[in-house]
């Protein structure tokens, strides 16, 4: 809106305003009633908007509780995938695939023990990839120095608020790995 | 006179009281928006056995603040 459009409806809601006060004038010795006073807000007023925020407030977190309550109990399905290049992976090493959608890095892992374990590859803090460190057999985010358990995810230090979120491997005949699904970090608690 | 003021002491008491009922609901209010808040936070989080204690005290905080508002009634002096 220009400047001349604001300037004339604001002219124009005063001029309204103006006309009101004008054509309700003869009433107003009858019957005194003064804008500013009732503008105005007493504290029996003022308390009872509180206590309306105060249900507002209630409704707001139990609302939020239960539907929180009521996501954790879904638990999403997604085609298995097979994980290219893993079947070739050395113990203590490394590879990045994306699971389940083409959005989604996650991480898979050839741990010392010789088994896979898999991750999102977002930190639950913020959201940076995380990346393995061989030299202390754990995941690391670099942006917060925080650190993952390789084997379950699980937030060794650092300021992420949960685990990782878990990719199910399944090693099959073959010796391909497949990834299974993807269980949010912390669902399970 | 004297019955003057006598009303005059009376609507101050009064207005304390309503004074102090306001001032109960405004921190009743804060402590809910931190509840809230918390309950964000731990659902977010993933922390669900945190949001039935934080819903149990903003309903009890809501309690208070309806007993504050329907049954905290100032009593006249005798």
């Amino acid at each position: 809106m220009s400047s001349k459009n604001l300037s004339e409806t604001i002219e124009k809601i005063l001029s309204d305003e103006r006309e009101v006060r004008a054509a309700t004038a003869p009433y107003q010795a009858e019957f005194p009633y003064e804008r500013d006073e009732e503008a105005q807000v007493t504290r029996r007023e003022f308390c009872g908007f509180l206590a309306v925020t105060s249900t507002a407030l209630f409704l707001g977190a139990a609302g939020f509780a239960g539907k929180a309550a009521y996501d954790s109990t879904k638990i999403e399905a997604f085609p298995p995938l097979k994980i290219e290049g893993a079947k070739d992976l050395q113990i203590g090493s490394a590879l990045n695939f994306r699971y389940p959608t083409e959005i989604d890095t996650a991480i898979l892992i050839r741990a010392a023990d010789g088994n896979f374990y898999a991750f999102g590859q977002k930190c639950t803090h913020l959201s940076c990839p995380v990346y393995y460190a061989k030299e202390s057999d754990r995941l690391e985010c670099p942006c917060h120095e925080a650190g993952f358990d390789v084997k379950t995810g699980n937030v060794l230090y650092g300021p992420p608020p949960r685990p990782l979120d878990r990719i199910a491997v399944e090693m099959r005949d073959d010796g391909e790995v497949w990834a299974t699904g993807r269980i949010a970090g912390g669902h399970e608690s | 006179m004297n019955g003057e003021n006598n009303k005059f002491k009376s609507s101050r008491g009064i207005t304390a009281i309503f004074q102090a009922k306001l001032v109960l609901m405004v921190m009743i209010n804060l402590a809910q928006l931190w509840i809230l808040s918390a309950a964000v936070e731990a659902a977010l989080a993933r922390h669900y056995k945190e949001l039935l204690p934080l819903v149990i005290a903003s309903g009890v905080c809501w309690l208070i603040s309806l007993s504050i508002i329907f049954w905290w009634k100032p009593v006249r002096r005798r």
